[in-house]
Protein backbone atom coordinates (compact mmCIF):
# COMPACT_ATOMS: atom_id res chain seq x y z
CA UNK A 1 0.00 0.00 0.00
CA UNK A 2 2.65 2.64 1.38
CA UNK A 3 4.64 4.09 -1.35
CA UNK A 4 8.29 4.58 -0.81
CA UNK A 5 8.22 8.80 -0.82
CA UNK A 6 9.16 10.81 1.95
CA UNK A 7 6.27 13.54 3.10
CA UNK A 8 8.65 16.44 4.12
CA UNK A 9 6.14 18.74 6.33
CA UNK A 10 7.90 22.15 7.27
CA UNK A 11 6.64 25.34 7.28
CA UNK A 12 9.93 26.98 7.33
CA UNK A 13 11.04 27.22 3.38
CA UNK A 14 14.69 27.21 3.66
CA UNK A 15 14.65 24.43 5.58
CA UNK A 16 12.21 22.63 3.47
CA UNK A 17 14.57 23.44 0.76
CA UNK A 18 17.46 22.22 2.51
CA UNK A 19 15.92 18.94 3.31
CA UNK A 20 14.39 18.20 0.17
CA UNK A 21 17.74 18.96 -1.55
CA UNK A 22 19.31 16.66 0.72
CA UNK A 23 16.71 13.43 0.88
CA UNK A 24 16.17 13.83 -2.83
CA UNK A 25 20.28 13.52 -3.10
CA UNK A 26 19.63 10.45 -1.35
CA UNK A 27 17.78 8.91 -3.73
CA UNK A 28 14.78 9.09 -1.73
CA UNK A 29 11.24 10.91 -3.67
CA UNK A 30 10.22 13.54 -1.50
CA UNK A 31 6.63 15.25 -1.28
CA UNK A 32 6.28 18.40 0.91
CA UNK A 33 3.73 20.20 2.49
CA UNK A 34 3.86 22.93 4.73
CA UNK A 35 1.09 22.93 7.49
CA UNK A 36 -0.71 20.12 9.49
CA UNK A 37 -3.61 20.61 7.13
CA UNK A 38 -2.07 19.93 4.05
CA UNK A 39 -0.04 17.45 5.56
CA UNK A 40 -2.97 15.03 6.03
CA UNK A 41 -4.33 15.72 3.06
CA UNK A 42 -0.77 14.88 1.48
CA UNK A 43 -0.73 11.99 3.49
CA UNK A 44 -4.59 10.51 1.99
CA UNK A 45 -3.94 11.51 -1.11
CA UNK A 46 -0.38 10.16 -2.21
CA UNK A 47 -0.19 7.18 0.97
CA UNK A 48 3.67 7.90 1.77
CA UNK A 49 5.81 5.75 3.21
CA UNK A 50 7.08 7.86 6.16
CA UNK A 51 6.35 11.37 7.20
CA UNK A 52 8.96 13.64 8.41
CA UNK A 53 6.56 16.22 10.68
CA UNK A 54 7.91 19.23 12.14
CA UNK A 55 5.78 20.05 15.24
CA UNK A 56 5.64 23.36 15.28
CA UNK A 57 3.63 24.44 12.14
CA UNK A 58 0.71 26.75 11.04
CA UNK A 59 -3.01 26.06 10.67
CA UNK A 60 -2.79 22.62 12.78
CA UNK A 61 0.45 21.92 14.97
CA UNK A 62 2.73 18.53 14.35
CA UNK A 63 0.98 16.99 17.62
CA UNK A 64 -2.57 17.66 16.61
CA UNK A 65 -1.61 16.84 12.92
CA UNK A 66 -0.24 13.00 14.08
CA UNK A 67 -2.84 12.58 16.23
CA UNK A 68 -5.03 13.25 13.67
CA UNK A 69 -3.73 10.76 11.36
CA UNK A 70 -3.31 8.44 13.85
CA UNK A 71 -7.27 8.09 14.32
CA UNK A 72 -7.76 7.67 10.71
CA UNK A 73 -7.76 4.43 9.24
CA UNK A 74 -6.98 5.20 5.92
CA UNK A 75 -3.14 6.81 6.90
CA UNK A 76 -2.61 5.69 10.50
CA UNK A 77 -0.31 3.11 9.79
CA UNK A 78 2.22 5.21 8.27
CA UNK A 79 4.94 6.23 10.91
CA UNK A 80 5.59 9.63 10.98
CA UNK A 81 9.04 10.77 12.03
CA UNK A 82 8.80 14.55 14.36
CA UNK A 83 11.26 17.13 13.89
CA UNK A 84 11.48 19.01 17.38
CA UNK A 85 13.92 22.29 18.17
CA UNK A 86 16.35 20.37 20.51
CA UNK A 87 15.38 23.73 23.03
CA UNK A 88 12.15 22.02 23.43
CA UNK A 89 12.68 18.42 25.16
CA UNK A 90 9.66 18.25 26.09
CA UNK A 91 8.37 18.13 22.55
CA UNK A 92 9.38 15.29 21.69
CA UNK A 93 7.91 13.29 25.02
CA UNK A 94 4.68 14.65 23.82
CA UNK A 95 5.59 13.76 19.85
CA UNK A 96 5.81 10.03 21.22
CA UNK A 97 2.67 10.66 22.97
CA UNK A 98 1.07 11.73 19.57
CA UNK A 99 1.86 8.85 18.30
CA UNK A 100 4.89 9.62 16.26
CA UNK A 101 6.93 6.44 16.07
CA UNK A 102 10.25 8.34 15.82
CA UNK A 103 11.68 11.84 16.01
CA UNK A 104 15.11 14.07 15.20
CA UNK A 105 16.35 17.02 16.62
CA UNK A 106 17.08 20.00 14.25
CA UNK A 107 19.67 20.82 13.56
CA UNK A 108 19.18 17.14 11.86
CA UNK A 109 21.63 14.15 12.39
CA UNK A 110 21.26 13.54 8.46
CA UNK A 111 23.37 9.82 8.68
CA UNK A 112 20.46 8.73 11.52
CA UNK A 113 17.79 10.67 10.01
CA UNK A 114 18.31 8.33 6.49
CA UNK A 115 18.77 5.67 8.39
CA UNK A 116 15.31 5.75 10.06
CA UNK A 117 13.63 6.57 7.04
CA UNK A 118 15.11 3.62 5.34
CA UNK A 119 14.08 1.37 8.21
CA UNK A 120 10.38 2.11 8.17
CA UNK A 121 10.38 2.33 4.19
CA UNK A 122 12.12 -1.21 4.32
CA UNK A 123 9.76 -2.71 7.08
CA UNK A 124 6.82 -1.66 4.70
CA UNK A 125 8.14 -3.74 1.63
CA UNK A 126 8.06 -7.07 3.66
CA UNK B 1 29.98 36.84 12.00
CA UNK B 2 29.76 33.45 11.07
CA UNK B 3 30.28 32.39 7.92
CA UNK B 4 30.35 36.02 6.06
CA UNK B 5 33.80 35.76 4.67
CA UNK B 6 32.64 32.67 2.80
CA UNK B 7 29.87 34.71 0.92
CA UNK B 8 32.53 35.92 -1.94
CA UNK B 9 33.65 32.93 -2.15
CA UNK B 10 30.72 31.04 -2.94
CA UNK B 11 29.65 33.41 -5.52
CA UNK B 12 32.74 33.18 -7.44
CA UNK B 13 32.74 29.41 -7.43
CA UNK B 14 28.93 29.39 -8.08
CA UNK B 15 30.59 31.26 -11.90
CA UNK B 16 32.44 28.26 -12.45
CA UNK B 17 29.80 25.12 -11.48
CA UNK B 18 27.35 22.92 -12.84
CA UNK B 19 23.63 24.46 -12.45
CA UNK B 20 22.94 22.39 -9.84
CA UNK B 21 26.06 23.07 -7.49
CA UNK B 22 25.36 26.78 -8.19
CA UNK B 23 22.47 26.52 -7.22
CA UNK B 24 23.39 24.22 -3.94
CA UNK B 25 25.97 27.05 -3.20
CA UNK B 26 23.26 30.00 -3.60
CA UNK B 27 21.08 28.33 -1.34
CA UNK B 28 23.86 28.20 0.86
CA UNK B 29 24.60 31.88 0.62
CA UNK B 30 20.97 32.55 1.18
CA UNK B 31 21.03 30.32 4.60
CA UNK B 32 23.75 32.21 5.79
CA UNK B 33 22.85 35.88 4.99
CA UNK B 34 19.43 34.96 6.35
CA UNK B 35 20.99 33.71 9.89
CA UNK B 36 23.54 36.32 10.01
CA UNK B 37 20.47 39.28 9.51
CA UNK B 38 18.74 37.52 12.24
CA UNK B 39 21.33 37.42 14.86
CA UNK B 40 22.02 40.97 14.04
CA UNK B 41 18.17 42.31 14.55
CA UNK B 42 18.91 40.67 17.88
CA UNK B 43 16.00 38.09 17.13
CA UNK B 44 15.79 35.99 20.28
CA UNK B 45 13.05 32.75 19.14
CA UNK B 46 15.41 29.89 20.07
CA UNK B 47 13.19 28.08 17.55
CA UNK B 48 13.56 30.46 14.83
CA UNK B 49 17.44 30.87 15.24
CA UNK B 50 17.87 27.21 15.76
CA UNK B 51 15.90 26.65 12.03
CA UNK B 52 17.73 29.11 10.29
CA UNK B 53 21.32 27.48 11.96
CA UNK B 54 19.93 23.94 10.89
CA UNK B 55 18.91 25.42 7.20
CA UNK B 56 23.21 26.27 6.93
CA UNK B 57 24.49 23.46 9.11
CA UNK B 58 22.37 21.17 6.57
CA UNK B 59 23.15 23.05 3.20
CA UNK B 60 26.75 22.81 4.27
CA UNK B 61 26.81 19.01 4.95
CA UNK B 62 24.83 18.52 2.07
CA UNK B 63 28.00 20.32 -0.26
CA UNK B 64 30.49 18.48 1.79
CA UNK B 65 28.72 15.23 1.30
CA UNK B 66 28.97 16.15 -2.74
CA UNK B 67 32.61 15.78 -2.69
CA UNK B 68 32.61 17.55 -6.19
CA UNK B 69 34.07 20.60 -7.27
CA UNK B 70 34.04 22.17 -3.87
CA UNK B 71 37.63 24.03 -3.96
CA UNK B 72 39.57 23.52 -1.15
CA UNK B 73 39.16 27.29 0.53
CA UNK B 74 35.64 26.55 0.59
CA UNK B 75 35.65 23.42 1.90
CA UNK B 76 37.30 24.16 4.97
CA UNK B 77 35.15 27.36 5.63
CA UNK B 78 32.29 25.32 5.10
CA UNK B 79 34.17 22.65 7.52
CA UNK B 80 34.79 25.49 9.98
CA UNK B 81 30.82 26.54 9.90
CA UNK B 82 29.41 22.82 10.52
CA UNK B 83 31.90 22.62 13.26
CA UNK B 84 30.87 26.06 15.19
CA UNK B 85 27.05 24.77 14.65
CA UNK B 86 28.01 21.54 15.95
CA UNK B 87 29.24 22.64 19.40
CA UNK B 88 26.52 25.01 19.89
CA UNK B 89 24.01 22.61 18.88
CA UNK B 90 25.50 19.73 20.95
CA UNK B 91 24.00 17.65 23.80
CA UNK B 92 20.25 18.02 22.46
CA UNK B 93 19.12 15.18 25.01
CA UNK B 94 20.60 16.94 28.57
CA UNK B 95 18.92 19.79 28.46
CA UNK B 96 16.77 20.45 31.49
CA UNK B 97 12.75 19.96 30.41
CA UNK B 98 11.55 22.69 32.93
CA UNK B 99 7.91 23.16 31.00
CA UNK B 100 6.66 19.88 31.97
CA UNK B 101 6.14 17.53 35.37
CA UNK B 102 7.48 14.12 35.36
CA UNK B 103 5.00 12.04 35.62
CA UNK B 104 4.74 9.71 38.54
CA UNK B 105 4.67 5.21 38.49
CA UNK B 106 4.08 4.15 41.98
CA UNK B 107 4.32 0.68 42.37
CA UNK B 108 6.18 0.15 39.05
CA UNK B 109 9.31 -1.95 39.25
CA UNK B 110 11.89 -1.01 36.87
CA UNK B 111 15.12 -2.80 36.61
CA UNK B 112 18.28 -0.84 35.70
CA UNK B 113 21.45 -2.44 34.21
CA UNK B 114 24.54 -0.97 33.82
CA UNK B 115 28.18 -1.51 34.51
CA UNK B 116 29.18 1.92 35.78
CA UNK B 117 28.13 3.01 39.12
CA UNK B 118 27.27 6.57 38.41
CA UNK B 119 24.65 5.83 35.73
CA UNK B 120 23.39 3.67 38.05
CA UNK B 121 22.78 6.29 40.62
CA UNK B 122 21.79 8.46 38.47
CA UNK B 123 19.00 6.53 36.70
CA UNK B 124 17.82 5.58 40.24
CA UNK B 125 17.71 9.23 41.16
CA UNK B 126 15.90 10.08 38.27
CA UNK B 127 13.04 6.83 38.45
CA UNK B 128 13.08 7.78 41.97
CA UNK B 129 11.76 11.35 41.54
CA UNK B 130 8.83 9.51 39.46
CA UNK B 131 8.29 7.01 42.64
CA UNK B 132 9.05 4.02 41.07
CA UNK B 133 10.61 1.09 42.65
CA UNK B 134 14.33 0.48 41.43
CA UNK B 135 16.43 -2.44 41.27
CA UNK B 136 19.79 -2.44 39.61
CA UNK B 137 21.90 -5.08 38.10
CA UNK B 138 25.76 -4.37 37.66
CA UNK B 139 26.02 -6.84 34.85
CA UNK B 140 23.93 -8.84 32.14
CA UNK B 141 24.79 -12.17 34.28
CA UNK B 142 23.07 -10.14 37.34
CA UNK B 143 20.29 -8.50 35.07
CA UNK B 144 19.73 -12.22 33.92
CA UNK B 145 19.22 -13.56 37.38
CA UNK B 146 17.10 -10.61 38.76
CA UNK B 147 14.95 -11.31 36.33
CA UNK B 148 14.52 -15.16 37.00
CA UNK B 149 13.73 -14.03 40.55
CA UNK B 150 11.83 -10.89 40.50
CA UNK B 151 8.75 -9.45 39.48
CA UNK B 152 9.90 -6.43 37.25
CA UNK B 153 7.70 -4.23 34.84
CA UNK B 154 9.86 -2.28 32.39
CA UNK B 155 14.05 -3.15 31.98
CA UNK B 156 16.63 -0.12 30.90
CA UNK B 157 19.43 -1.93 29.49
CA UNK B 158 22.43 -0.22 28.50
CA UNK B 159 23.85 -1.19 25.74
CA UNK B 160 27.86 -1.23 25.90
CA UNK B 161 28.44 -3.84 28.86
CA UNK B 162 31.77 -5.79 30.00
CA UNK B 163 30.44 -9.44 30.20
CA UNK B 164 27.22 -9.95 28.75
CA UNK B 165 26.13 -6.85 26.51
CA UNK B 166 22.82 -5.41 26.53
CA UNK B 167 22.22 -6.81 23.18
CA UNK B 168 22.43 -10.83 24.41
CA UNK B 169 20.86 -9.79 27.39
CA UNK B 170 18.15 -8.71 25.34
CA UNK B 171 18.46 -11.35 22.90
CA UNK B 172 18.22 -13.69 26.00
CA UNK B 173 14.71 -11.97 27.60
CA UNK B 174 13.06 -12.45 24.20
CA UNK B 175 13.72 -15.91 23.73
CA UNK B 176 12.30 -17.18 27.41
CA UNK B 177 8.62 -17.55 27.31
CA UNK B 178 8.40 -16.30 30.79
CA UNK B 179 9.75 -12.67 29.56
CA UNK B 180 9.37 -12.46 26.12
CA UNK B 181 6.54 -9.79 26.93
CA UNK B 182 8.84 -7.22 29.42
CA UNK B 183 8.97 -4.19 28.40
CA UNK B 184 13.21 -2.83 27.01
CA UNK B 185 14.20 0.17 26.80
CA UNK B 186 17.83 0.49 25.42
CA UNK B 187 20.52 2.97 26.38
CA UNK B 188 22.98 4.07 24.21
CA UNK B 189 25.31 6.79 22.99
CA UNK B 190 24.23 8.29 19.38
CA UNK B 191 27.38 6.42 18.17
CA UNK B 192 25.36 3.40 18.74
CA UNK B 193 22.56 3.75 16.32
CA UNK B 194 23.70 0.60 14.16
CA UNK B 195 23.38 -1.25 17.41
CA UNK B 196 20.33 0.24 18.00
CA UNK B 197 18.33 -0.30 14.89
CA UNK B 198 20.03 -3.90 16.24
CA UNK B 199 18.11 -4.09 19.09
CA UNK B 200 15.06 -2.79 18.08
CA UNK B 201 14.85 -5.83 15.04
CA UNK B 202 15.51 -8.12 17.93
CA UNK B 203 12.97 -6.99 20.07
CA UNK B 204 13.56 -3.76 22.10
CA UNK B 205 10.60 -1.89 22.33
CA UNK B 206 12.45 1.55 22.76
CA UNK B 207 15.78 3.18 23.00
CA UNK B 208 16.99 6.16 24.78
CA UNK B 209 20.08 7.94 24.36
CA UNK B 210 22.74 9.15 26.73
CA UNK B 211 22.45 11.15 28.55
CA UNK B 212 19.06 10.22 29.51
CA UNK B 213 16.39 13.17 28.94
CA UNK B 214 14.03 12.63 31.82
CA UNK B 215 10.38 13.47 29.79
CA UNK B 216 11.77 11.03 27.09
CA UNK B 217 12.65 8.38 30.02
CA UNK B 218 9.12 8.93 31.52
CA UNK B 219 7.53 8.96 28.31
CA UNK B 220 9.04 5.59 27.60
CA UNK B 221 8.08 4.41 30.70
CA UNK B 222 4.79 5.15 30.30
CA UNK B 223 4.30 3.51 27.13
CA UNK B 224 6.00 0.37 28.09
CA UNK B 225 3.96 0.21 30.95
CA UNK B 226 0.64 0.51 29.07
CA UNK B 227 1.95 -2.12 26.47
CA UNK B 228 2.78 -4.43 29.50
CA UNK B 229 -0.44 -3.91 30.79
CA UNK B 230 -2.44 -4.66 27.54
CA UNK B 231 -0.24 -8.12 27.30
CA UNK B 232 -1.17 -9.17 30.52
CA UNK B 233 -4.98 -8.11 29.68
CA UNK B 234 -4.86 -10.62 26.40
CA UNK B 235 -2.97 -13.44 28.70
CA UNK B 236 -5.72 -12.97 31.32
CA UNK B 237 -8.31 -13.23 28.59
CA UNK B 238 -6.26 -16.53 27.16
CA UNK B 239 -6.52 -17.73 30.32
CA UNK B 240 -9.98 -17.32 30.35
CA UNK B 241 -10.77 -18.88 27.58
CA UNK B 242 -8.89 -21.92 28.22
CA UNK B 243 -10.59 -22.14 31.44
CA UNK B 244 -13.66 -22.37 29.05
CA UNK B 245 -11.61 -24.84 27.27
CA UNK B 246 -11.05 -27.54 29.89
CA UNK B 247 -14.96 -26.94 31.12
CA UNK B 248 -15.91 -28.18 28.24
CA UNK B 249 -13.71 -30.83 27.95
CA UNK B 250 -14.22 -32.10 31.38
CA UNK B 251 -18.09 -31.63 30.55
CA UNK B 252 -18.14 -34.01 27.85
CA UNK B 253 -15.03 -35.96 27.79
CA UNK B 254 -16.59 -38.86 29.15
CA UNK B 255 -19.28 -39.51 27.22
CA UNK B 256 -17.77 -37.73 23.66
CA UNK B 257 -14.58 -38.96 22.34
CA UNK B 258 -11.58 -36.23 22.19
CA UNK B 259 -11.90 -35.78 18.59
CA UNK B 260 -15.66 -34.59 18.98
CA UNK B 261 -14.67 -32.20 22.02
CA UNK B 262 -11.96 -30.95 19.65
CA UNK B 263 -14.68 -30.15 17.02
CA UNK B 264 -17.05 -28.58 19.20
CA UNK B 265 -14.42 -26.19 20.82
CA UNK B 266 -13.27 -25.72 17.41
CA UNK B 267 -17.03 -24.42 15.87
CA UNK B 268 -19.29 -24.38 19.11
CA UNK B 269 -22.09 -22.68 16.75
CA UNK B 270 -21.55 -25.74 14.25
CA UNK B 271 -23.36 -27.84 17.29
CA UNK B 272 -26.97 -27.70 18.38
CA UNK B 273 -27.03 -28.99 21.59
CA UNK B 274 -30.43 -27.48 22.31
CA UNK B 275 -32.60 -30.21 20.73
CA UNK B 276 -32.63 -31.43 17.35
CA UNK B 277 -33.70 -34.23 15.57
CA UNK B 278 -30.95 -36.28 14.12
CA UNK B 279 -31.02 -39.37 11.92
CA UNK B 280 -28.54 -41.47 14.21
CA UNK B 281 -27.42 -45.37 14.96
CA UNK B 282 -28.05 -45.93 18.29
CA UNK B 283 -26.20 -49.17 19.97
CA UNK B 284 -27.74 -50.96 23.07
CA UNK B 285 -25.44 -53.55 24.79
CA UNK B 286 -25.68 -55.83 28.18
CA UNK B 287 -24.23 -58.89 29.38
CA UNK B 288 -26.62 -61.46 29.77
CA UNK B 289 -27.92 -62.58 32.69
CA UNK B 290 -25.46 -60.45 34.46
CA UNK B 291 -27.88 -60.11 37.62
CA UNK B 292 -27.89 -63.84 38.00
CA UNK B 293 -24.22 -64.16 37.61
CA UNK B 294 -22.84 -61.92 40.32
CA UNK B 295 -25.78 -62.90 42.91
CA UNK B 296 -23.00 -64.47 44.91
CA UNK B 297 -20.33 -62.05 44.00
CA UNK B 298 -19.38 -59.06 47.09
CA UNK B 299 -19.94 -55.89 45.93
CA UNK B 300 -16.03 -55.60 45.44
CA UNK B 301 -15.98 -57.81 42.68
CA UNK B 302 -19.48 -56.43 40.87
CA UNK B 303 -18.08 -53.42 40.84
CA UNK B 304 -14.45 -54.69 39.91
CA UNK B 305 -15.94 -56.68 36.67
CA UNK B 306 -18.17 -54.05 35.77
CA UNK B 307 -15.62 -51.36 35.68
CA UNK B 308 -13.29 -53.54 33.93
CA UNK B 309 -15.93 -54.54 31.11
CA UNK B 310 -17.15 -51.15 30.72
CA UNK B 311 -13.73 -49.05 30.45
CA UNK B 312 -12.95 -51.50 27.71
CA UNK B 313 -15.89 -50.84 25.70
CA UNK B 314 -16.16 -47.27 26.35
CA UNK B 315 -12.67 -46.84 25.51
CA UNK B 316 -13.71 -48.85 22.01
CA UNK B 317 -16.92 -46.83 21.57
CA UNK B 318 -14.96 -43.62 21.91
CA UNK B 319 -12.45 -44.51 19.17
CA UNK B 320 -14.81 -45.23 17.12
CA UNK B 321 -16.66 -41.61 17.43
CA UNK B 322 -19.40 -43.02 19.82
CA UNK B 323 -21.75 -40.79 22.37
CA UNK B 324 -22.31 -42.59 25.43
CA UNK B 325 -25.96 -41.50 26.60
CA UNK B 326 -25.75 -43.77 29.28
CA UNK B 327 -24.45 -46.70 31.38
CA UNK B 328 -27.59 -48.61 33.37
CA UNK B 329 -26.10 -51.51 35.06
CA UNK B 330 -24.16 -53.35 32.47
CA UNK B 331 -25.96 -51.92 29.74
CA UNK B 332 -24.62 -49.23 27.22
CA UNK B 333 -26.99 -46.74 25.40
CA UNK B 334 -24.74 -44.73 23.42
CA UNK B 335 -24.81 -43.33 19.75
CA UNK B 336 -23.12 -42.63 16.44
CA UNK B 337 -24.13 -39.50 14.29
CA UNK B 338 -24.48 -36.70 16.97
CA UNK B 339 -23.28 -34.17 18.09
CA UNK B 340 -21.13 -34.56 15.50
CA UNK B 341 -22.82 -35.40 12.39
CA UNK B 342 -21.45 -38.67 10.92
CA UNK B 343 -22.49 -39.77 7.20
CA UNK B 344 -21.25 -43.13 7.70
CA UNK B 345 -22.34 -43.52 11.22
CA UNK B 346 -23.81 -46.83 10.98
CA UNK B 347 -20.79 -48.26 9.41
CA UNK B 348 -18.99 -46.99 12.26
CA UNK B 349 -21.31 -48.78 15.06
CA UNK B 350 -21.29 -51.81 13.06
CA UNK B 351 -17.24 -51.75 13.13
CA UNK B 352 -17.49 -50.71 16.82
CA UNK B 353 -19.48 -53.55 17.81
CA UNK B 354 -17.19 -56.13 16.33
CA UNK B 355 -14.67 -54.69 17.83
CA UNK B 356 -16.38 -54.86 21.33
CA UNK B 357 -16.98 -58.43 20.65
CA UNK B 358 -13.51 -59.59 19.87
CA UNK B 359 -12.59 -57.52 22.70
CA UNK B 360 -14.61 -59.58 25.31
CA UNK B 361 -12.16 -62.35 25.02
CA UNK B 362 -9.43 -60.17 26.61
CA UNK B 363 -11.95 -59.13 29.40
CA UNK B 364 -12.59 -62.57 29.90
CA UNK B 365 -9.16 -63.63 30.34
CA UNK B 366 -8.66 -61.33 33.03
CA UNK B 367 -11.59 -62.14 34.41
CA UNK B 368 -10.62 -65.78 34.89
CA UNK B 369 -7.35 -64.81 36.08
CA UNK B 370 -8.85 -62.79 39.16
CA UNK B 371 -11.39 -65.60 39.56
CA UNK B 372 -14.45 -63.79 38.39
CA UNK B 373 -16.92 -65.18 36.08
CA UNK B 374 -16.62 -65.14 32.12
CA UNK B 375 -19.45 -62.75 30.78
CA UNK B 376 -21.02 -62.81 27.52
CA UNK B 377 -22.39 -59.70 25.37
CA UNK B 378 -25.15 -58.60 23.43
CA UNK B 379 -25.27 -55.68 21.23
CA UNK B 380 -28.24 -54.41 19.11
CA UNK B 381 -27.71 -51.51 16.86
CA UNK B 382 -30.62 -49.57 15.32
CA UNK B 383 -30.57 -46.74 12.95
CA UNK B 384 -33.13 -43.56 12.72
CA UNK B 385 -34.27 -40.36 13.68
CA UNK B 386 -34.03 -39.56 17.31
CA UNK B 387 -34.03 -35.91 19.46
CA UNK B 388 -30.61 -35.41 20.74
CA UNK B 389 -29.85 -32.63 22.83
CA UNK B 390 -29.15 -31.60 26.34
CA UNK B 391 -31.73 -33.32 28.55
CA UNK B 392 -32.29 -33.07 32.11
CA UNK B 393 -33.34 -29.98 34.91
CA UNK B 394 -31.15 -27.04 35.44
CA UNK B 395 -29.19 -28.67 38.09
CA UNK B 396 -28.27 -31.83 35.96
CA UNK B 397 -27.95 -32.00 32.55
CA UNK B 398 -26.25 -34.02 29.80
CA UNK B 399 -26.45 -34.59 26.34
CA UNK B 400 -28.78 -37.78 25.22
CA UNK B 401 -31.27 -39.10 23.06
CA UNK B 402 -35.06 -39.69 23.38
CA UNK B 403 -37.54 -41.42 21.04
CA UNK B 404 -39.54 -44.24 19.51
CA UNK B 405 -36.06 -45.32 18.41
CA UNK B 406 -34.78 -46.02 21.68
CA UNK B 407 -37.44 -48.26 22.65
CA UNK B 408 -37.20 -50.23 19.24
CA UNK B 409 -33.37 -50.60 20.12
CA UNK B 410 -34.11 -51.57 23.35
CA UNK B 411 -36.46 -54.42 21.68
CA UNK B 412 -33.69 -55.81 19.17
CA UNK B 413 -31.71 -55.80 22.04
CA UNK B 414 -33.87 -57.82 24.17
CA UNK B 415 -33.90 -60.72 21.63
CA UNK B 416 -30.31 -60.60 20.73
CA UNK B 417 -28.29 -63.59 22.00
CA UNK B 418 -25.30 -63.97 23.67
CA UNK B 419 -22.03 -62.90 22.32
CA UNK B 420 -24.72 -61.63 19.09
CA UNK B 421 -24.73 -58.48 17.21
CA UNK B 422 -28.24 -57.82 15.90
CA UNK B 423 -29.10 -55.21 13.74
CA UNK B 424 -32.35 -53.00 12.21
CA UNK B 425 -33.35 -53.50 8.61
CA UNK B 426 -32.53 -49.39 8.76
CA UNK B 427 -29.29 -50.09 10.20
CA UNK B 428 -28.33 -52.81 7.26
CA UNK B 429 -29.82 -50.47 4.54
CA UNK B 430 -27.46 -47.94 5.94
CA UNK B 431 -24.27 -49.58 5.68
CA UNK B 432 -22.65 -51.62 3.02
CA UNK B 433 -23.48 -54.73 3.06
CA UNK B 434 -20.62 -56.48 1.06
CA UNK B 435 -17.88 -55.03 3.91
CA UNK B 436 -19.61 -57.37 6.42
CA UNK B 437 -20.81 -60.81 7.05
CA UNK B 438 -24.94 -60.67 7.32
CA UNK B 439 -26.37 -63.75 8.66
CA UNK B 440 -29.75 -65.17 8.45
CA UNK B 441 -32.73 -62.52 9.15
CA UNK B 442 -35.47 -63.32 11.35
CA UNK B 443 -38.17 -61.42 12.91
CA UNK B 444 -38.54 -60.18 16.08
CA UNK B 445 -42.04 -59.52 18.29
CA UNK B 446 -41.86 -56.57 20.05
CA UNK B 447 -44.22 -56.00 22.77
CA UNK B 448 -46.68 -52.85 22.68
CA UNK B 449 -45.74 -51.93 19.16
CA UNK B 450 -47.58 -52.29 16.22
CA UNK B 451 -46.46 -55.19 13.42
CA UNK B 452 -42.85 -56.90 13.64
CA UNK B 453 -38.82 -55.72 12.91
CA UNK B 454 -36.86 -57.86 10.88
CA UNK B 455 -33.56 -58.01 12.35
CA UNK B 456 -30.05 -59.18 11.12
CA UNK B 457 -27.32 -60.83 13.20
CA UNK B 458 -23.83 -59.45 11.93
CA UNK B 459 -21.01 -62.11 11.91
CA UNK B 460 -18.28 -60.28 11.34
CA UNK B 461 -16.26 -58.39 8.60
CA UNK B 462 -16.08 -59.45 5.36
CA UNK B 463 -12.67 -60.61 3.85
CA UNK B 464 -13.84 -60.06 0.42
CA UNK B 465 -15.43 -56.57 1.39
Amino acid sequence: MGSSAVLLVEDNDINRDMLTRRLTRAGLTVLTAADGVSALNMMREHQPGVVLMDMTLPILDGWEATQQAKADSAISEIPIIALTAHAMAADKARAIEAGCSEYETKPIDFPILLAKIYQFLEGADT
Amino acid sequence: MLGMDLIPLLGNLKQQSADWLADDLSALSIAIERLNAMVSSGETNRHDLLNAVAAVKGYAEMLLDSNEAVIAPVRSAIMEITDALTHTTATPEALPAVTRSLETFEGCTILVVDDLPENLDLMSRLLGKMQCEVVTAASGREALDLLDKTEIDIVLLDLVMPDIDGREVLAQIKADDQLRALPVIMISGRQDMDQIIDCIQVGADDYLLKPVNSVLLSARIKSGIERKRWHDKEEQYREQLEKREQFIRQTFGRYISDAIVEEILEKPEGLQLGGDLRNVTLMMSDIRSFTTLVEHLPPEQVVALLNRYLGKMTDIILRHGGTIDEFLGDAVLAAFGAPSRSEHHATQAVTCAIEMQAAMAEVNAENKADGLPEVEMAIALNTGEVVAGNIGSEQRSKYGFVGHQVNVTSRIEDDALPNEILVSEQTLLAIDEGQFIVGDSRTVHAKGMAGTLTVYPIDGVSNDG
